[in-house]
């Protein structure tokens, strides 16, 4: 991967890898830092961005390295409530949010990816070093406690 | 369970702001300047039991072979930690030569982990006296081992940097690099969770590096701790 085609690959996935960063971290700022310091990560690691994999499978592992590793430095700090959705007509999207919160934090990210970019299976589980039963069972717990706590 | 597919996929909308790939690009031009060049320019001077002092200036010293040994293990380490490569320090730090309030200041400041920042105030409390911060700032300003005693992981309660020996500059490089260095590794060949900077972690390939929040969440997905650095007791 040379220079330019770095440069058309961070135009290309930017918005996207913006959306997860924005859905974990809750904050513009943070969410465009994560952003820059993936696709800075990712270019110095380009020796070892093996072509079997999806160029955009590998800078989301990057990106969801650099999210979690900042959700880490956070647990002390109480968290802080995740960015509205775009409001639909019957989801309340506080509700939504508050319960997002409830989820544990590898379901979330698995949720995030899965979500924003109809990731499948397969790549999630590259993504995260799990196996795609693991993703199946996290993104069903996920849902189920999201469920949970939509109804109480 | 469709109704929350659907709620979940309107939530997740994607919604970028303009104009984003320019500004990183631009951000990514601006290289950032490294701690690399820090490597090398320390005088590290060693006692059979550790680490004694380390201050401007250049090589390894002690009076015996164990000693320059300890040394030149710290001088190691410190490369790893300033290019990003390690979160904590395994080589020993002898504080005999310190005094009693100032060698527990010393010791309670290394509890602070990897990325993390404390107060003044904070640390005087935790010593057993509250009202001693400012005694506290000077315990830390004379460390004699900076970097591997982690004085820099101590900010004013108001935010603000306070005093560094070797200039708020570094401070503050110091604390960026510990901000964008993540600390729990997992190797998705061998599913084992590691602290950055273990033997066994720096020998896993970019492409099986995986990055955890905690040992719980790497737990929760099927990873176990590495029995050598021990990720668990670590804060």
């Amino acid at each position: 991967m040379d220079a330019r085609t770095f440069a058309r690959a961070s135009e290309e996935y930017a918005a996207r890898l913006y959306t997860v960063a924005h859905r974990l971290l809750g904050n513009r700022a943070d969410a465009e830092d994560a952003v820059q310091r993936a696709l800075l990560k990712a270019f110095e690691a380009r020796e070892s961005y093996a072509p079997r994999w999806a160029l955009s499978t590998w800078l989301y592992r990057v990106l969801t390295n650099v999210c979690i590793d900042e959700l880490r430095r956070r647990r002390r700090v109480p968290p802080e409530p995740l960015p509205p959705g775009r409001a639909g007509t019957q989801v309340d999207r506080v509700d939504l949010t508050g319960a997002l919160a409830t989820v544990p934090r590898e379901a979330r990210v698995l949720l995030a990816l899965h979500y924003v970019n109809g990731l499948s299976y397969r790549e999630l589980a590259a993504i995260r070093g799990i196996s795609v039963n693991t993703v199946k069972s996290q993104l069903a717990r996920g849902k189920a406690i999201l469920k949970k706590a939509l109804e109480e | 369970m469709d109704r929350i597919d659907g709620m979940l996929e309107e939530f997740f909308a994607p919604e970028a702001p303009r104009a984003l790939a320019s500004r990183v690009l631009r951000a990514f031009r601006a290289e950032r300047v490294g701690l690399e060049r820090l490597v090398g320019k320390f005088r590290i001077e060693a006692s059979e039991r550790g680490v004694v002092r380390l201050h401007p200036g250049r090589g390894f010293h002690g009076p015996s072979a164990q000693a320059r040994a300890h040394a030149e293990r710290a001088g190691r380490e410190l490369h790893e930690y300033f290019a990003g490569h390690r979160t904590f320090f395994t080589v020993p730090v002898d504080l005999a030569g310190v005094g009693e309030f100032q060698a527990r200041v010393l010791a309670e400041a290394s509890r602070i982990p990897f990325g993390e920042v404390d107060s003044y105030a904070a640390l005087a409390r935790r010593v057993g006296h509250p009202r001693a911060a400012r005694a506290v700032g000077n315990a830390l300003g004379a460390n004699p081992v900076p970097v591997i005693v982690p004085c820099h992981r101590i900010i004013r309660g108001d935010g603000t940097w306070g005093h560094y020996a070797f200039g708020g500059e570094m401070k503050t490089q110091l604390l960026r690099l510990e901000r964008s260095t993540p600390a729990i590794i997992g190797c998705t060949s061998t599913r084992i969770v590691c602290r950055r900077g273990c033997a066994h972690e720096q020998r896993v390939r970019e492409v099986n590096r995986v990055v955890f929040a905690s040992v719980e969440d790497a737990a929760s997905v099927g990873y176990r701790p590495c029995r050598v650095c021990r990720p668990s007791s670590a804060a």
